[in-house]
């Protein structure tokens, strides 16, 4: 369990329906991609391992339904991420848009600790199409607004710059999650009572 | 206990019983805190009539029929990698934290199952959302899934033995929520997570991991974890008294020393406690399982802190743990609420060796594990083949040895399988029973309940009813006769 020094992060991929965060999660998870599209129902999960600075460093992804009617997915869901990944679609400006609701709705729910200093990576996809809308300008612009995002554009159909997207994914999840100090501390010493215990002992164990 | 209990207990105790125990005696249903598994109809109905012979037969690891796949996944199972085929075991125990990070996992890399971890949170954390409920149980095929929320932990068992109940394995999940915070305390555990909700767990619970796996694959085969009671080393009361006397004279004057337990072969031999206090079976249960599965502390005296979380779950205690004999089959747990007793507990547990050496007690604890308890027959009764009687006042239990038709391990996991069945059928919060006679093709089991005491037998299958119940009343007649030497009659304190 522990011997290997494993390290597991959790992220999260949050972003409008169709921008094709499941195909991103499929293609960096699995390298394939395809075009058919099949709604995420509720959420989707998968695992892969990357090397990130001679660490081996496992991700554990969760994907969420982009459309609205899936959306409560609870707080449990959002808790204890170690990265959010916000994703829009190159050629659609309201999905760029949403970004900053889904920013905003992400920290509400996961309600980190540091909020400003939280981690999170955005991908502009489908690059590889033509009719594109939104400009590298103006979503890098948008990402340096709110604290300097980490921005990468790619395309899951071309596999361009997935990779790379993830590995910083992986990155900086890991240096905040590194900041952590162990904690030492040793609960306080039991007090021996002089009085009958039986019936007040299991009032503070919580099970 | 209730003061109906005491009335009747005054005029006679059960056998094996005691008015003021050392161990907490815990309620009817055993260590079911039920967390709201109200099913037992539907355990019953759908569970327990899939007893098909042949997954009676079966091993406890079955996989698919595929043999070549079989021996991969028993193999080096600990150091593969490799994502393992989930159904190839009868049971699994997940535990992962509210954010859905693995910490545990009884078969496979957690790691791997991360994924599937991730699922079961997702699934837990939708129904909280949207029904301000809580998952407690699902049932796919023969698979039963019970959820326990003991948050920042969620645990899940997963298994597909039909004589598992879905309250037994709710139990098991107990004991190893249990187990968790024996190692690092409610405390710790309930502040990292609230100082970072994305804390991974395995950081501070290092080492742990084989406690874990023995404690999950110990509570399949041992019936004490099902009926919440402690089994002790059959030993001549005069004997067992001397031992008693020697631990207590020798801790007398060490202060805040709690209690002090000695174990041998997974029994209790005797305990001396401080007065007042008594110990919960759950926390002599993993006490056992932690000199069961540490053989590094057959190497030298240790000293460390240990949580025992039903005599308080918020801090530790410290135990000075060594075994007395070279044979490593006498283990002494010296448990304090101190910090720096070590030499102090050091020095008592010497002259606790010495005092034993002299009478020459430890060749008799040798001999008594070696034995490995008694001999059905003992009992003079034809048609027993085997028995559990827990007495509920002292909160503890005793058996024979497997024998017979019961020497192989699977046809004991078969036994072991019954009496789970036997006793969750009795326990049915439905339909309670006093008495149920079960005739089976194999055997025949008999389970009876009364106020003081708890007994399940097997019997040569042809017996009659009026025969089985004859040979209970022998046997509980047999039982009182021998009390003095299946179980600790006095509580010995400092």
């Amino acid at each position: 369990m522990s011997n290997r020094k494993k390290v597991l992060l959790k992220v999260i991929v949050l972003g409008d329906s169709g921008v094709g965060k499941t195909c991103l999660m499929n293609q960096f998870v699995s390298k394939k991609f395809t075009n058919q599209y099949k709604a995420t129902i509720g959420a989707d999960f998968q695992t892969k391992e990357v090397m990130v600075d001679n660490k081996l460093i496992t991700l554990q992804i969760w994907d969420t339904a982009g459309q609205e009617r899936f959306q409560s997915l609870g707080v449990g869901f959002y808790r204890g991420a170690d990265c959010c990944v916000l994703v829009y679609d190159v050629t659609s400006p309201t999905t760029f848009k949403s970004l900053e609701s889904w920013r905003d709705e992400f920290l509400i729910q996961s309600s980190p600790k540091d909020p400003e200093n939280f981690p999170f990576v955005v991908i502009g996809n489908k690059i590889d199409l033509e009719n594109r809308s939104i400009t590298t300008k103006r979503a890098q612009s948008w990402c340096q607004s709110k604290n300097n995002i980490p921005y990468f554009e790619v395309s899951a159909k071309e596999a361009l710059h997935v990779d790379e997207a993830f590995a910083t994914v992986a990155r900086n999840a890991q240096a905040q999650e590194n900041e952590v100090e162990l904690y030492n501390e040793f609960p306080d010493q039991i007090k021996l009572s002089p009085l009958p215990t039986s019936s007040s002992r299991q009032d503070n164990c919580g099970c | 206990m209730d003061t109906d209990d005491n009335e009747v207990q005054d005029l006679e105790l059960e056998p094996g019983g005691a008015l003021e125990s050392m161990i907490i005696p815990i309620s009817e249903e055993g260590l079911l805190e039920h967390e709201g598994v109200e099913s037992p109809r539907l355990a019953f109905k759908e569970g327990f009539d899939e007893r098909l012979p042949s997954t009676v037969r079966e091993n406890t690891r079955f996989c698919n029929g595929d043999s070549s796949k079989e021996s991969s996944c028993e193999v080096h199972e600990e150091e593969s990698r490799e994502p393992i085929d989930l159904t190839a075991y009868r049971k699994h125990i997940f535990v992962f934290s509210e954010a859905g990070k693995p910490i545990y996992s009884r078969h496979g890399d957690e790691d791997l199952l991360a994924s599937t971890m991730g699922i079961m949170q997702a699934l837990s954390s939708c129904i909280q959302n949207r029904n301000q409920d809580q998952i407690r149980f699902m049932k796919a095929g023969k698979h039963r899934f019970v959820y326990l929320l003991r948050l920042p932990l969620v645990l899940v068992g997963v298994s597909s033995d039909p004589f598992l109940s879905f309250q037994q394995l709710q139990n098991h999940l107990l004991y190893m929520y249990n187990e968790i915070v024996c190692v690092l305390t409610h405390t710790v555990l309930t502040n990292v997570f609230e100082k970072r909700s994305n804390f991974d767990l395995r950081r501070i619970l290092g080492g742990s991991e084989k406690q874990f796996d023995a404690l999950a694959d110990r509570m399949d085969v041992d019936p004490s974890f099902l009926l919440g009671a402690v089994r002790c080393l059959p030993l001549a009361a005069s004997v067992r008294d001397q031992i008693t006397q020697a631990i207590v004279q020798s801790c007398n004057k060490v202060k805040d020393l709690v209690f002090a337990i000695l174990v041998a072969d997974n029994h209790l031999v005797t305990m001396g406690r401080m007065k007042r206090y008594q110990l919960h079976p759950v926390d002599l249960h993993l006490i056992f399982n932690l000199v069961q599965s540490s053989q590094n502390l057959k190497d030298a005296e240790t000293w460390f802190p240990i949580c025992l979380p039903k005599f308080n779950a918020a801090a530790f205690l410290h135990a000075h743990v060594s075994y007395l004999d070279e044979e490593c089959v006498s283990c002494l747990l010296l448990i304090s609420a101190q910090r720096d007793q070590f030499f102090e507990l050091q020095e008592c547990r010497a002259k606790i060796v010495e005092r034993m050496t002299k009478n020459k007690l430890f060749p008799v604890i040798a001999q008594s594990v070696k034995m490995a308890g008694y001999s059905a027959r003992e009992t003079g009764i034809f048609d027993l083949r085997h028995f559990i009687y827990k007495a509920k006042s002292s909160a503890q239990l005793s058996s024979p040895r497997y024998e017979t038709v019961y020497l192989q391990e699977d046809s004991q996991r078969r036994l072991i399988g019954l009496y789970h069945l036997l006793h969750a059928r009795m326990f049915n919060s439905g339909r309670p029973l006093k008495i149920l006679y079960c005739a089976g093709e194999r055997e025949t089991q008999l389970g009876w309940h009364m106020v003081g005491f708890e007994l399940y037998a097997t019997f040569e299958p042809l017996i009659s009813k009026e025969g089985a119940v004859k040979a209970m009343n022998k046997l509980l007649y047999w039982i009182k006769k021998e009390e003095d030497r299946l179980f600790i009659m006095n509580s010995a304190t400092f």
